[in-house]
């Protein structure tokens, strides 16, 4: 099982300091954490994407290529890449270059947004959400997956022999998770291809979070994907800890109080009972979400969300370690104890992707040239041949 | 004997409440016109000042909090709803409105619906057709012609208003929302993802 951390990537005032960061700063604190969280041995760290402020994090695949020449063995992802106001071709771009720069040592996550302004401000028309999230992602699929594509559709222009490069790594396409809270529709997207489904769970009582999640999970083996168990399956959380409860518990208050997303609603006692928010000792968030299974199953993936609300970056580093050092292990060690020997300990790897693809004659056994479109070719003969 | 749902919404924030009272006697009224027709009825309470925090904290978190979400989940499988309001400034309640913003906007499509409102006087009367009626239009629920507003006047009236008593109000309102209930098939509370098209339709769509 892997344990990562997501970030929102906002900048908000520290309210025991009222100091506020400007965006260099926010950026800059970002890579720290995911350098952090790579260094200290976590699985995952993943960006959201935002264009509009109190959000920095508006060009994920820029950051997340940096960090992948800048750590080790961190898987990069987005939590989440908007399939929405994105144009397909982009992000079947941007994707593919960051798998191969990242040697596939990353994936994504598609999300529609929850930002109604940005729809316009990218050309596309929010009542159309769920229609964009759909017609999207087809067409993304069929950019990595064959090397030219003939395609037209209700949201873009058409494409004739287009080929998008980089083409992706080995020929096989990145691993892709779909992300939604209340959208059976994208449950049903993920279960239909056989992607992974992740539910940010932090704002939901688990039984919500439950209910949708074994949606998924029956609609991924009535698709053919396998059974209902061996979907793959993420959660979102987050914690604030510190050794000792009480400490944590006055520490992070404040932060709750004021916090853009729940501050001035539910008190930090009624958060913590009906969310997966867990403020207290490292104990606390084992037990805590070390019963999560009982409602989901196995799951391949757990989040937590750390550096929000204006958390200082010490303060954030600190729980990068706490997390690592005193939680993970004992986690991971428990999944991983009661896991069925056929269910998937983890989302899959590129490398287990490929050799899928290879048993199955689906991907080439060696690198080759893509085949090119016939209007710019492989070669400067090519133009010659064709103008000729 | 077949058997409805009738969720009652209260809006009124003192206790005891004029509001909950005119909401209890349109209930009441309900459930006996049904049972003259062979028709059992639950009847399920939603008091608002209880749930007062929860919404205006989901308004804030967009997450309902357990007893809003109990609340919700009553009026979106109910087969007839009475929807009372005090009547402040004119209008509806903002505690009343709030809970309505927080509703599913298709929580209530097609829904029997009575209204009523109680203020001081009977110069408020009109409240419930230029505020609460258009709000239950927006929310496509099938509201009842009658709707009925409660005076502090009528609470002493012994029957001899000039236009129409109180009690009189109420059993044609209540009438009103029985016949609809009544003629309707009862809502079927199915699983909570079976509406959800198969991908090979939304693709296709």
């Amino acid at each position: 099982m892997q344990f990562g951390i997501f970030s929102v990537g906002d900048v908000t005032t520290d309210p025991t300091t009222g100091r506020t960061p400007d965006d260099t700063e926010r950026v800059r604190a970002m890579l720290t954490i995911a350098e952090h969280a790579d260094a200290a041995g976590l699985d995952v760290f993943a960006t959201g994407e935002h264009h509009n402020p109190p959000f920095v994090p508006s060009s994920p695949t820029t950051m997340l290529g940096y960090l992948a020449g800048r750590t080790r063995n961190i898987v990069l992802s987005t939590a989440t890449t908007l399939i929405t106001t994105n144009d397909p071709v982009r992000l079947a771009e941007e994707y593919a270059m960051l798998q191969v720069i990242a040697d596939g040592r990353m994936d994504l996550m598609m999300g529609r947004g929850n930002t109604g302004p940005v729809y316009p401000w990218f050309g596309k028309d929010i009542r159309q959400g769920i229609g964009l999230a759909i017609e999207n992602y087809a067409l993304l699929r069929r950019l990595w997956e064959e090397d030219v594509v003939d395609w037209s559709g209700k949201f873009r222009t058409p494409l004739q022999g287009f080929t998008s490069t980089p083409r992706p790594l080995d020929g096989v396409a990145p691993f892709v998770w779909h992300g939604s809270i209340r959208s059976p529709e994208i449950a049903e997207q993920a279960a239909y291809y056989g992607d992974g489904f992740l539910h940010n769970a932090i704002f939901w009582p688990m039984e919500h979070t439950a209910q949708m999640v074994n949606f998924y999970r029956q609609r991924y083996e009535h698709h053919g994907h396998g059974r209902a168990d061996q979907a793959i399956v993420g959660l979102g959380g987050q914690v604030f800890m510190r050794k000792n409860s009480q400490d944590a518990w006055h520490e992070f208050r404040p932060y709750f109080d004021n916090a853009p997303v729940y501050g001035h609603g539910p008190s930090m006692e009624d958060f913590t009972r009906e969310t997966p928010l867990t403020v207290g000792s490292p104990q606390q968030v084992i037990d805590r979400y070390g019963a999560f299974w009982e409602q989901v199953g196995h799951y391949q993936r757990q989040l937590f969300l750390i550096d929000h609300a204006g958390l200082p970056l010490k303060t954030v580093l600190e729980q990068i370690d706490m997390l690592a050092e005193d939680v993970v292990p004992v986690l991971r060690r428990e999944a991983e104890s009661r896991r069925p020997a056929d269910v998937p300990a983890n989302p899959p790897s590129h490398a287990e992707r490929v050799a899928a693809a290879r048993a199955a004659g689906k991907a080439p056994a060696t690198g080759r040239a893509p085949e090119g479109d016939r209007w710019t070719g492989r070669t400067a003969e090519d133009d010659t041949a064709l103008t000729a | 004997m077949p058997s409805r749902s009738l969720v009652v919404v209260s809006g009124g924030l003192s206790q005891p409440s004029s509001t909950r009272m005119l909401a209890d006697r349109l209930a009441e009224a309900t459930v006996a016109d049904l049972a003259a027709r062979g028709i059992d009825t639950v009847v399920e309470v939603v008091e608002l000042r209880g749930l007062a925090h929860d919404v205006v904290d989901m308004t804030l978190t967009g997450y309902a909090r357990p007893d809003l979400a109990a609340a919700q989940s009553a009026l979106a499988g109910a087969d007839g709803v009475v929807a009372v309001t005090p009547v402040f400034a004119a209008s509806y309640a903002g505690l009343f409105k709030s809970f309505v913003d927080v509703l599913d906007p298709e929580a209530l499509r097609d829904t029997p619906v009575l209204l009523g409102a109680t203020g001081g006087t009977a110069r408020h009367s009109l409240a419930l057709e230029h505020a609460v009626r258009p709000l239950f239009a927006y929310l496509h629920a099938d509201v009842v012609p009658t709707s009925v507003f409660a005076a502090t006047d009528d609470w002493a009236d012994a029957g001899t208003d000039d236009v129409k008593p109180l009690p009189a109000r109420i059993a044609r309102a209540a009438a009103e929302l029985a016949r609809r209930v009544a003629a309707r098939e009862p809502v079927q509370r199915g699983g909570l993802y079976d509406g959800v098209p198969s991908f090979e339709d939304l693709l296709g769509g």
